[in-house]
């Protein structure tokens, strides 16, 4: 059985299923990601997994707890704009939120040292949380998530908020943390996921359209593109390009083309032997990177 | 062990805040000043109130008991907005924030994180109504003669149980609404409600929990404590610990994120 | 009345005043300024102008250091 199993779960608001009828499993040590576009109902699953908002139907069950446990023991939650109580300090806090947890006082107040060591905000421990900068409380709000050594990490958005240096700094954490814990975090930036995670959920309108390992994943989808630019305009060789096999489309931009294809290889090596064939003025030929919008495109339409 | 760690970060909270420096201040104040202005008041007037010459001036000296009156009067005016503009935001402004967020996706238990933050606002105010009496009979004392102690004393305890009530009302509806403001609304609007009805049926039904001003009075004046107070008295408790029965259980109910 | 007889008029309020009892009272009243002026120099934030708390908190005996206590101040 896998660690957790997520099966059937819906959320409805006013007669709209926010979440429809999800269900997925999550390994035991694993970094998953939740991807998808803003309203993809991302953060109402995680709200239900960490136990703030109960489901309309469906179960989430871990490993080794009862059915109607409380799950917040073995959870450890950071939701996308967290608060504080900003009139702490930092180490207050997460000795505050660790007795919570049922860990004695010094049992919280050691591991509320350790974790400030780890996620780098120690020289700032006993300074009021308000003093913090966003990069810090981001930091913070991933230390109190881990107070109670949960089994599961549930991390909403932890860096779409940060400027570059603090997304790096919180990217570089998670793949530090991963060794320790099983993490899903939801994001809806590509390269995050990519970055970090071992798996993906791709999320779209509330259901759950596609999910793996993320090498599979993009060789299933292989929704990759071929960018070929000319010398001068591109429309003369469209043609010739269109009428092979393994294109599905291409798309003029003046010297540019934009190909989507089924096969790359195929796609690649058949357009590079025209090119050598009839001499075409290449200056530019280009196997594009997956983008998350063309990886829902593709995802979404079938 | 919990319910202690919520408590006591109500507390540091509630230190830090400087709650536990102005309220207090501010309730010693209430009490006093009655009993002071009414003391001063025809002293004043005979010498600086240019009354035509022979007038006499015939306000009559409160006696000890109602100038002790006077003191909860304002308690149960300006003490009892004060009171529910301060707990306003107790639970829903933390729900509102989104601390609660954080707070409660920790296991905690729900009873004790109501009814922690309940206790230490009680602590609170008693603490403080108890210092504003205990200033007010010192005044009393030295202005208009001698109360004795033990019935300021019987007069706080029987005053604190509508306080009581007064703080699980507030309580309730913060588990009800997730705006401060509105809380706060609907707090002043139910305790004007239950004056109001207690004000209508108090000939029919002499037990509603306001009626317990009525009885504090009697008391004063006479000694002795009537029947009725008690019976008040336990019906105010029953009435607050269903409310904060209920304010648990609504709470559990409630998604914590919206 | 006289202008000529406000000076007797002080001396004499002065001397009626019942110290005793006005002192505390001053005391309490200045404590709580002093707590809600420093409270709103230390604070960064305020909730509007900190020169009309400041007015507010000197201009409204007891009402404006509460006021400020209850809606004056930030939650961060």
């Amino acid at each position: 059985m896998a660690f957790v199993s997520v099966s059937g779960l819906t959320k409805r608001f006013d007669k709209t299923d926010v979440v429809h009828d999800i269900a997925f499993e999550l390994e035991k040590g694993n970094c998953i990601s939740l991807l998808g576009p803003n309203g993809a109902g991302k953060t109402t699953t995680l709200r239900m997994l960490a136990g703030l908002m109960k489901p309309t139907s469906g179960s989430i069950v871990f490993e080794g707890h009862p059915a109607h446990s409380d799950i917040r023991e073995v959870i450890g939650y950071l939701p996308q704009h967290p608060v504080f109580h900003y009139w702490m300090t930092g180490k207050e806090f997460l000795v505050y939120v660790g007795r919570l947890a049922h860990l004695s006082k010094k049992d919280a107040s050691n591991r509320a040292e350790v974790l400030l060591e780890k996620v780098g905000i120690a020289d700032a421990k006993n300074r009021r949380i308000s003093k913090y900068s966003g990069g810090m409380k981001q930091r913070l709000g991933i230390a109190q998530a881990m107070i109670h050594q949960p089994k599961l990490l549930v991390l909403d958005e932890p860096v779409s908020a940060l400027d570059p240096i603090g997304r790096r700094e919180v990217l570089n954490l998670l793949e530090d943390i991963k060794k320790e814990t099983t993490i899903l975090f939801s994001t809806h930036i590509l390269s995050d996921a990519e970055e970090v995670s071992d798996e993906l959920l791709l999320m779209h309108n509330g259901e759950i359209v596609e999910s793996g390992r993320l090498d599979d994943l993009q060789f299933t989808q292989d929704a990759t593109k071929l960018k070929v630019s000319f010398s001068q305009n591109g429309d003369i060789y469209a043609e010739d390009i269109e009428a092979l096999e393994s294109v599905e489309s291409v798309l003029k931009e003046g010297k540019h083309l934009t190909i989507n294809t089924h096969n790359t290889d195929q796609a690649r090596s058949e357009i590079l032997q025209l090119a050598v064939e009839r001499q075409w003025p290449i200056t530019h030929f280009e196997v594009s990177r997956t983008s998350l919008e063309d990886l829902f495109m593709k995802v979404v339409k079938q | 062990m919990q319910w202690w760690t919520i408590f006591q970060k109500e507390l540091l909270e509630n230190w830090r805040s400087l709650k536990w420096v102005w309220v207090p201040i501010v309730f010693i104040l209430l009490a006093i000043m009655d009993p002071i202005t009414s003391y001063y008041t025809p002293v004043l007037l005979e010498q600086f109130g240019d009354l035509p010459e022979g007038a006499e001036i015939n306000i009559p000296t409160p006696t000890p008991e109602q100038a002790f009156m006077s003191s909860i009067s304002q308690y149960n005016l300006m003490g009892l907005l004060l009171i529910l503009i301060m707990t306003m935001g107790l639970i829903s402004g933390e729900r509102k924030s989104g601390v609660t967020e954080l707070i409660l996706v920790k296991p905690v238990r729900y009873t004790n994180y109501i009814t922690a933050k309940w206790a230490s606002t009680l602590l609170l105010v008693l603490t403080s109504s108890f210092l504003g009496l205990l200033a007010s009979w010192y005044y009393i004392n030295i202005l208009f003669g001698d109360l004795p102690f033990s019935h300021a004393m019987t007069g706080f305890l029987f005053h604190s149980v509508w306080y009581v009530l007064v703080i699980t009302i507030s309580v309730f509806l913060n588990t009800l609404f997730r705006v401060p403001g509105l809380v706060g609304f609907l707090s002043v609007t139910s305790v004007i409600v239950l004056s109001s009805i207690n004000g209508i049926f108090k000939s029919q039904f002499e037990w509603l929990p306001p009626q317990i001003h009525l009885y504090i009075q009697t008391f004063l004046n006479s000694g002795t404590l009537p029947t009725d107070m008690w019976i008040t008295t336990v019906l105010t408790i029953l009435l607050s610990a269903i409310l904060l029965m209920l304010s648990v259980f609504i709470f559990k109910k409630k998604e914590l994120a919206s | 009345m006289d202008i000529a007889q406000i000076p007797d008029v002080v001396a004499e309020l002065t001397a009626m005043i019942p110290w005793k009892i006005i002192i505390p009272v001053m005391i309490l009243e200045l404590i709580l300024l002093t707590v809600a002026i420093v409270d709103l120099v230390k604070r960064t934030e305020t909730n509007g102008p900190k020169w009309l708390w400041l007015i507010i908190i000197l201009g409204f005996n007891l009402v404006g250091p509460v006021v400020y206590f209850i809606i004056g101040r930030r939650p961060h």
